[in-house]
């Protein structure tokens, strides 16, 4: 076993959530893993459970009953939403909490099987679904069309026990939305949802202004029904939270927010560099372990455990080497892990919690933090190319592990993408000495391609590739698409911010099931002027009256010569009156 | 001539009943700021200024519908993640822990809003973007953003016309979706907006005249940008010191009053003569009936008892009547002279004002027709005469 503690604490933490949540009831925990560069993962867990008989009539109490009644009337087997900002740093984090699995892209990812005989059955309960769900999470969902909308075959899988009649008759169908920002708005009712209302317990820490100040997180709500062995049919719902906080940021006053120069004297230096003297620093706070408490870092402290948690489950657990000293409040019980790094504490059912992480002497040469674990891959995205026409795209994948990865590679892309699948390629650039070429390697490392071409208008592209990378090495994957032009009207208010493309999801199959998310790109297509259709009106218009003017002046007027035209009558009088004189004057 | 009478006083009381109990029984919130981009942070601030507002006045987030084209709170550019301020003092934090925001991003446009206010939605719609407004229903609408004369433009992309908001109210108001509407509106030439508005029922008051900008009151150093316009900012000022909760008396004329050009640096606009009664009776309604959420109980029962009672007597006269009539008809040999009791004549115009049946449609259809069928032959006669 390559784990390494902390994971693994993590994962017996879940199993006992798991475990636990056989019986109806509801259970939150709070997993805290401090990150290298003083950051500090928070991982928010609340699993409230009812049987699928009380569900079905409509007896609700743990569960939340708004979205109850959405699932019920949208006829929604299993459903997975997720809310995230920012991107995991995976080299210095190393592994994603929940194995990634209660991760989205950038943006809202919505996913779910929905009982449907026919795709068109499918569709209209689709409508149905992102459109409730948009008015109960104050986001966009209602943007999750046909063309956002894909029907993934291998990527996922249900999570859920259900009987294999209901999923034969399940379809499932994935959205998502990369632009959507995620914010306070969205907190709010996601906070709604738990039986506490965040107002005790964990929950009482989750406050906007903190969690989008994160380097990253993730909101993730996953509806699924569980069968344990020999009982009841259970109806799921698990609410997560994963956070990365950088703690000297969380730690500065709220009235103080803007990032000040520090005071010369307040300067932590290293000592142990040579040009290190009195004029001379070089500082050391980003590096250095920190003190820090709960408090500073959420802003808050909880507020009392919530009571409707089942007793059995510690409501916080600190994932930090036993030699490191933590002080908890008065009330709390500690319990330590024989078999890993993790201690746990019981809350007071009242009066606030608060922890003290003290600060390490670094002279001790005890551990500050338990070490991240490896990643089985890593993933990073990037568009290639440049103009306006066409484009590329590269993901390179790396297994720095040594086992054979197997996983499968998804992308949901726009319409406007037009993907060149023919130039679908592969390149493997092996840490390992064994040289490769890329014509033998392509055929062995994409094992299967599902593909659904884009619809101009009517429906995205849908890519599927199913991978395998040997140990150490790193994979080239590249495709090359043409952009195409919208029409005026489909262009969004901002068009020359870009269009953002999904993230690219990962799923792999082997050695362990996991998730790895890319970050979005943001596409740059061609845009038009848009001041210029007014400036085409206003020629136009001047054209058409000069020309209109002219020919009506031809078509209407008589155009004679100047001696054949009537007198004017002032003229033609004048002129007799002159006669008349010029005869007196004769006569 | 007693019974006519009597009856006219019937369907006066029964005509005139709505509005001798005029009240409202529910009040709502359309709060739509138009602008996109960072820049326009006050534009923002400005409705979730009037968002924080009519919530401390108990208007609930159901019968708030707040638009936001972009996301202020937790744009990259924001120093303060999470929050949005009115004021560079910063003690107030509009975006606070609780907000729900109806339309956001690409959704606030021309068209959602539209359809918002005349509920035209299909129905995948959820209700909590939905305006379920009935005729019972005081409804606040302010916007701000970038305008000019006669439009406001949404999202700097398209704009909405003084003339399609005037036919939206006017929409609303054949639809029964309202009671009374006061409309604010804080943009450049903003009562220019309200000037094409002719449903009835309506207050509006905007920021400034024709050809005159509204100016942003001050900027925050730390965020960078101007956080409210001054309009608002003084409208606020008014609501913050004077409606401190939903007791208060104070009236929109006291808020009208309170507009100081000098300081507002533009002349606001009201316009009364929508509203039944004219200005007196439109000044003198109060605040809270358009920013808190009063709940005025109308008693069903009560009225339709008083109703059932007069129907009741009518029907029981109508009974008289006819007994009379059939006593009468009876009697017809012996009545030489006819006495000054009209039997016939208003039990007719009973039958018609009671039940409002299809035959009569039709023969009005068929004279109608006729009519028009006998001009068109005296026509065609007299040009074919003169021929």
């Amino acid at each position: 076993m390559r784990f390494s503690s902390s994971i693994s604490s993590l994962l017996t933490s879940s199993l006992l959530l798991s475990t636990a949540s056989a019986s109806s009831g509801y259970h939150e925990q709070l997993n805290l893993r401090p990150l290298p560069l003083s950051n500090l993962l928070a991982s928010f867990n609340f699993r409230s459970n009812t049987s699928l008989a009380d569900f079905e009539s409509q007896n609700f109490r743990l569960f939340p009953r708004s979205l109850g009644q959405i699932l019920q009337y949208a006829g929604t087997r299993e459903l997975h939403l997720r809310f995230t900002l920012g991107r995991w740093d995976a080299e210095n984090w190393g592994a994603r909490p929940w194995d990634g699995t209660r991760e989205g892209g950038t943006g809202v990812e919505l996913w779910a099987w929905l009982d449907a005989e026919t795709d068109e059955e499918a569709d209209a309960k689709w409508l149905t679904l992102t459109n409730a769900l948009s008015g109960l999470f104050c986001a966009s969902l209602n943007f999750i069309d046909e063309t956002r909308t894909i029907r993934p075959v291998v990527s996922f899988q249900a999570e859920g026990d259900h009987p294999n009649t209901t999923l034969a008759n399940a379809k499932l169908l994935h959205g998502v939305l990369p632009h959507e920002v995620v914010c306070t708005e969205n907190l709010t009712p996601f906070l709604k949802l738990l039986p506490c209302k965040g107002k005790a317990g964990i929950g009482s820490l989750l406050d906007g202004h903190k969690l989008f100040d994160a380097s990253f997180q993730s909101m993730a709500i996953d509806v699924r029904p569980v069968c344990p062995p020999g009982g009841e049919c259970l109806l799921e719902v698990e609410q997560t939270i994963d956070m990365v906080l950088d703690i000297s940021r969380s730690k500065r006053p709220r009235d103080n927010l803007i990032p000040r120069p520090i005071q010369g004297h307040e300067l932590v230096c290293d000592t142990s560099k040579s040009y290190h003297s009195d004029s001379v620093c070089f500082p050391v706070d980003h590096l250095q372990s920190q003190e820090w408490t709960l408090e500073q870092v959420f802003g808050k402290s909880i507020k009392g455990a919530c009571p409707l948690t089942e007793p059995g489950v510690p409501p916080v657990c600190v994932d930090v080497p036993h030699s490191r000293s933590i002080f908890a409040s008065e009330g709390s019980t500690e319990i330590k892990s024989q078999h890993s790094d993790s201690r746990c504490y019981k809350l007071a059912s009242e009066g606030d919690f608060n922890l003290v992480l003290t600060q390490l002497d670094a002279s001790s040469g005890d551990k500050e933090l338990v070490e991240p674990e490896q990643p089985l891959l890593y993933a990073d995205r990037s568009f290639t190319g440049y103009g306006q026409e066409h484009g590329g795209v590269q993901a390179i994948l790396t297994n720095p592990g040594d086992e054979e990865v197997e996983f499968v590679y998804m992308e949901s892309l726009p319409w406007f993408m037009r993907v060149y699948l023919h130039t679908l390629s592969t390149r493997i650039s092996a840490a390992s000495s064994i040289p490769t070429t890329s014509a033998e390697t392509s055929a062995e490392i994409i094992k299967e391609i599902y593909y659904r071409p884009a619809l101009d208008r009517e429906r995205g592209t849908q890519l599927e590739l199913l991978l395998r990378i040997p140990p150490k090495s790193t994979v080239f994957l590249t495709y090359d698409f043409e952009k195409s032009i919208l029409r005026y009207t489909e262009y969004p208010p901002d068009a020359n911010r870009g269009f953002d493309v999904a993230a690219a999801v990962i799923t792999t199959l082997s050695p362990r099931k996991m998730n790895i998310r890319t970050t979005s790109l943001l596409l740059y297509l061609p845009t038009p002027d848009f001041s210029m259709p007014y400036n085409v009106i206003i020629f136009t218009s001047t054209a058409i009256a000069l020309s209109f003017g002219g020919l009506y002046n031809i078509l209407v007027r008589q155009i004679v010569g100047a001696d054949e035209g009537f007198e004017s009558p002032v003229k033609s009088k004048l002129k007799r009156v002159l006669a008349t004189i010029t005869r007196r004057l004769a006569g | 001539m007693l019974l006519p009478i009597r009856l006219l006083a019937v369907l006066a009381t029964s005509l005139f009943l709505p509005l001798a109990f005029a009240e409202h029984t529910n009040n709502w919130a359309v709060l739509v700021g138009t602008s996109r981009f960072w820049f326009n942070y006050r534009h923002l601030s400005n409705v979730l200024s009037m968002y924080r507002t009519v919530k401390r006045l108990g208007i609930p987030d159901s019968q708030i519908i707040l638009m936001l084209p972009d996301d202020m709170a937790c744009n990259p550019r924001n120093a303060f993640p999470g929050t949005v301020y009115s004021n560079s003092n910063r003690a107030m934090d509009l975006y606070g822990d609780n907000i729900e925001v109806d339309y956001r991003g690409y959704e606030v446009t021309v068209e959602n809003f539209i359809r918002l206010l005349t509920d035209r939605v299909g129905d995948e719609m959820p209700r909590s973007k939905r305006l379920l407004t009935d005729d019972k229903s005081n409804i606040l609408i302010y916007m701000t953003g970038h305008g000019g004369n006669e439009f406001l433009k949404f999202q700097d992309a398209e704009e909405i016309g003084a003339w399609d908001l005037a036919d939206a109210f006017q929409q609303m108001w054949e639809k029964k979706r309202y009671h009374e509407i006061l409309f604010m509106i804080d943009t450049c030439q903003a009562n220019t907006m309200f000037s094409r508005l002719y449903s009835p029922n309506i207050i509006a008051t905007g920021s400034s005249e024709l050809d005159q900008s509204s100016y942003s009151h001050h900027a925050d150093n730390d965020v960078g940008v101007a956080v409210i316009d001054r309009y608002t900012y003084y409208n606020l000022e008014f609501l913050e010191n004077q409606v401190k909760d939903l007791s208060s008396q104070k009236t929109v004329g006291d808020l009208f009053d309170s507009y100081d050009i000098s300081k507002i640096h533009s002349n606001p606009g009201m316009r009364y003569d929508l509203f039944p009664g004219g200005a007196d009776v439109a000044r003198s309604r109060l605040i809270t009936d358009f920013f808190g959420n009063i709940q005025n109980v109308e008693v069903d029962q009560k009225e339709n008892g008083a109703l059932e009672e007069e129907l009741l007597e009518l029907g029981r006269t109508i009974a008289m009547l006819r007994q009379k009539e059939a006593d009468e008809a009876s009697q017809y040999n012996n009545a030489t002279s006819v006495p000054a009791s009209q039997p016939t004549e208003p039990v007719k115009h009973v039958r018609g004002a009671t039940a409002l049946t299809d035959d009569n449609w039709w023969t009005k259809k068929v004279v109608g027709a006729t009519a028009l069928a006998g001009c068109i032959g005296l026509w065609a006669l007299g040009s074919f005469l003169e021929t």
